[in-house]
């Protein structure tokens, strides 16, 4: 392009200095960007990507300095400004970051902040033309009734909505240039797709160029004129998306494709159901659980929040069960009520023939002993200051095994198990990395050989190359113990990879169950083929996003609507869904899914 | 509709709680040794007379039934009579016994309407001063986490935390009173007399308060919502004035909620030294009198006041941040 370009980055190196010594996280970065261009910067996580995006706003902390090269905007080098010309600028050089709920005051309303940020860039402005400029670009966004929510506080947006209104905030002051890092990473996959779908728009309608930085290769070759690859601090490759997928030419482009899951194609993995006979191992039969809140500004009135609503399911030794769907669609509710952290306000979980709920004592030990969790947070869930020997140890004593030395083996065990040095015993978990992090969780829970492992978003913290060892660790674990998985998770493309069958949820409810192949080729309710079409993927897709990707986010589960719970955002909603509720129909021979439009008569046997 | 609803909740229990701190100073008073119809009919006193007027005014009824008189008295604004001090004036406590008839004692409602403004005016001007002091050393403390502001903050508040309130009382009188003249001291014939007592009161406070406002201050300034406030163009001064010390604040005022309340301790000693005719005196007074009405009646009054204290407490601090629910 002959064009003068926006942004031009040179020998841009970036490192972090402690104690002395100096290490580089971002090497000799040069890049251009034009008007109204899309430059996609991938990289896996500690590739570097966010020093990177962070220092081409100028936004480098110590202890990371700049080391050396030059961002230059507008021909001035805008890593040599000083912050009180720099930060007029800000008007012209936006940011968004992975991070939407932490980016705003949580004590100030989200449009009044906006407007803030406006006043204090665009001198003259007046307060009411700001505001109003805010409401129209978060009806622009497609935020539901901009002039209500323009009073709302962060903490009453969801994440997708709070991405939202943060692209709103970005786009504001008409930036020449917006830095998009990592933006759709915390969000579920339907919303994600949504705000993807909404940056491209808003690039053009506004005349913004974007360097958009992910981990996810899919997600930035969909949206990227250009890309960079990014490994180890430096870019190993450039190309357009298209010759990038089709012929990657630098070894770290192939391996970083050949992780991306498939979902669909032949070389997509094949999980075979171990056969379903027998007593089953849980079974959950019509569990409800309703939270009741006190409404905000009245005197004693609550409102009942319905977050697991008649759900019934078989689980059988050996399986890989899945549980998917998205925020708030009652997933960690079901972990509570499987795991007796709660127990269901009517219907009953029932284990080895027992109704966990009237466990106690003895026999609720050795229940708590054969189902053991895994948690999602693998920087939250150990205790930072006690040894990781000790913190496997810790179920061992709890449930009453003698001697420190019997302890002591049986820890080193199964550290060794999950490939975690012996050595390691005496060290705290400070150094360790997320992956070592969550085989210390998984050895805790392995610790006292259980039968049932759930898995609480274990893996969603986790990059795609140990999402892959820990997967393959879960199965070597499976094969040698004949462990039983429950993997809670809105990665469709893990559990496409591990689950022999799949609950999805929505609003509380099971809409559909099935074999993993069923689900993924031939799916029966259109709120999984809408999670479908949202996965971030190269292949060809099966369903696509123009005819099932859904608009706006769930409803509240507070004060549900009659009908389907899915009726709101349904594309194949008619009369019938809005007055009565779906239940499970059989749908095949390997599937169950609640909507009207299956053919087939209600459930006979429970699944 | 929130605010009203806040009000209504918090006021009922506010009422539980004041009820219950009656009922237990009501029993403890009883059950202490000491009789007081003793020391307001004087030592010596015959026996036969003690057991008359300690019956008469129901000092040998059941604590429950007293107990009971005493909540009906309340509930209408009556919180009984002083069983020592005269309505005219001074008191002494029973010298001579010429049993003065009961209307001429004082109403206890009266002798804390007199002595509480006082009090008030004391306690607002020492977290007047209390708040200013710690704004100017600990802003710039939090602002610059382990660099010299922020260690000027923790020594000061090192050394005032350490000096003991009656040292630093007697100190100041001498020191401003006595020798440099600049401030009047004991009793109260003005405005001025208030000010000594209450930078005594301050030094007790400041501390914990410049402690608190560093180290949430120096937490808020960490949060996402700051370094990312820079780059979305904001100005440093608008960052820290608009956004962080309104997120510090709300720790701080919780916890100036608690310091109040504990500002009772320090309010007898100093109007103690002080000669401050207020709250606290009449307190010590009333204790050292025995004067059952009395101690009762101010700590009616007294739980009221913090109760009152925090429910404002936590109406702002919600109005501040509406994440907080109480």
């Amino acid at each position: 392009m002959a064009s003068q370009p926006v942004l031009s980055v040179r020998d841009l190196s970036v490192e972090l200095r402690s104690e002395g010594r100096a290490r580089r996280i971002v090497s000799d970065i040069g890049f251009d960007l034009q008007p109204r261009q899309i430059v996609g910067i991938i990289g896996a996580s500690g590739s570097g990507k966010t020093v990177l995006s962070r220092a081409l706003v100028n936004w480098i902390d110590p202890p990371l300095a700049i080391s050396s090269g030059s961002v230059t905007y507008k021909s001035q080098n805008i890593l040599d400004l000083p912050p009180n010309r720099l930060r007029p600028l800000r008007k012209e050089i936006a940011y968004v970051g992975a991070n939407p709920m932490g980016a705003l005051d949580p004590t100030l309303p989200v449009g009044s902040q906006i407007v803030e940020k406006i006043r204090a860039l665009v001198p003259g402005i007046d307060t009411t033309e700001a505001r109003r400029r805010v409401v129209d670009l978060l009806g622009a966004v497609r935020i539901p009734s901009p002039g209500a929510r323009f009073h709302e506080y962060p903490s009453q947006f969801s994440g997708g909505m709070m991405q939202r209104a943060l692209i709103v905030d970005a786009l504001a002051t008409n930036p020449a240039f917006l830095v998009a890092d990592n933006v759709t990473q915390p969000l579920d996959v339907t919303v994600a797709a949504q705000v993807m779908r909404l940056m491209r728009e808003l690039t053009e309608r506004f005349d913004t160029a974007v360097v958009f930085v992910s981990s996810s290769l899919p997600t930035v070759s969909e949206a990227a004129d250009q890309v960079l690859v990014l490994a180890e601090g430096r870019i190993v490759e450039r190309q357009t998306p298209r010759k990038l997928v089709e012929r990657p030419e630098h070894p770290y482009t192939v391996q970083l494709i050949s992780e991306i899951p498939q979902i669909w194609t032949d070389s997509a993995p094949v999980v075979e159901s171990p056969a379903r006979t027998g007593r089953p191992l849980i079974r959950i039969e019509d569990a409800t659980r309703t939270y009741r809140v006190r409404k905000r500004g009245t005197f004693a009135s609550f409102s009942d929040v319905r977050a697991v609503r008649n759900v019934t399911f078989d689980v059988y030794p050996g399986e890989n069960f899945g549980i998917v769907g998205e925020s708030g669609c009652g997933k960690s509710t079901l972990m509570r009520l499987l795991s007796r952290l709660e127990s269901p306000d009517t219907g009953r979980v029932v284990c080895d023939g027992e109704d966990i709920a009237r466990l106690s004592g003895k026999a609720l030990l050795k229940f708590r002993r054969d189902f053991q969790l895994v948690l999602q947070d693998p920087f939250n869930s150990l205790p930072p200051r006690t040894a990781i020997g000790a913190i496997i140890e810790g179920p061992l004593k709890v449930h009453g095994m003698r001697g420190a030395d019997k302890r002591r083996e049986r820890v080193l065990a199964v550290m060794s198990e999950v490939g975690l040095s012996a050595a390691l015993y005496e060290e705290l978990p400070l150094g360790l990395s997320a992956g070592q992090r969550q085989r210390v969780n998984v050895a805790r829970a392995m610790v006292l050989e259980p039968k049932v492992l759930i898995m609480d978003e274990t893996l969603s913290a986790l990059d795609q190359t140990e999402q892959f060892k820990l997967l393959k660790l879960f199965s070597d674990l499976q094969a040698r113990h004949g462990l039983t998985y429950i993997f809670i998770s809105h990665d469709m493309a893990m559990v496409r990879r591990v689950c022999n069958r799949v609950a999805v949820m929505y609003l509380g409810e099971v809409v559909e169950i099935a074999e993993n192949g069923k689900l993924f080729f031939d799916p029966g309710h259109p709120y999984t083929k809408a999670l479908l079409s949202a996965i971030p993927t190269l292949e060809e897709r099966r369903y696509r996003p123009e005819e099932c990707l859904l608009e706006g986010e769930p409803p509240s589960p507070i004060d549900l609507p009659p009908g389907c719970s899915f009726a709101s955002r349904c594309p194949k909603a008619f009369d019938r869904c809005r007055v009565e509720s779906p239940s499970l129909s059989v749908d095949g021979k390997a599937g169950m899914a609640a909507c009207f439009l299956l053919e087939g008569g209600p459930a006979s046997i429970a699944a | 509709m929130f605010i009203l609803s806040f009000l209504v909740r918090r006021l009922l229990q506010g009422a539980l709680i004041i009820f219950l701190v009656t009922l237990l100073i009501f029993t403890l008073l009883r059950v202490v040794p000491g009789d007081p119809v003793r020391l307001m009919a004087g030592g010596m006193a015959p026996e036969a007379l003690i057991e008359q007027i300690a019956t008469e005014m129901g000092l040998r009824d059941p604590i429950l039934v007293q107990f009971g008189r005493y909540m009906g008295g309340v509930i209408q604004g009556d919180l009984g009579q002083s069983f020592v001090r005269p309505a005219s004036g001074a008191s002494t406590g029973g010298s001579g016994f010429g049993d003065s008839s009961r209307g001429d004692r004082a109403e206890v409602l009266t002798l804390i309407a007199d002595t509480l403004p006082m009090t008030l005016q004391l306690a607002a001007l020492a977290i007047f001063f209390a708040l200013v002091f710690s704004f100017l050393v600990g802003v710039p403390g939090g602002l610059a986490p382990n660099r010299w502001p922020d260690r000027v903050a923790f020594y000061i508040s090192s050394i005032f935390i350490s000096l003991p309130n009656f040292w630093l009382g007697i100190v100041l009188a001498l020191l401003f009173s006595v020798k440099l003249g600049w401030l009047p001291a004991i009793g109260y014939k003005g405005f001025a007399y208030t000010i000594l007592p209450a930078i005594v009161l301050a030094v007790e406070l400041a501390p914990i308060l410049i402690r608190n406002l560093t180290a949430s201050l120096a937490s808020v300034m960490q949060s996402p919502f700051i370094s990312v406030g820079r780059v979305r163009g904001l100005g440093h001064r608008r960052i820290v004035y608009a956004h962080a010390l309104r997120n510090a604040s709300v720790p701080l005022l919780n916890l100036l909620g608690i310091q109040i309340s504990g500002l009772l301790g320090g309010v007898l000693i100093v109007e103690f030294i002080f000669d401050y005719p207020g709250l606290g005196l009449l307190t010590v007074n009333a204790v050292l009198q025995r004067d059952f009405p009395l101690i009762q009646g101010i700590a009616i009054v007294t739980s009221a006041i913090f109760v009152l204290i925090n429910i404002a407490v936590d109406l702002i601090a919600t109005l501040i941040d509406p994440r907080l629910e109480y």
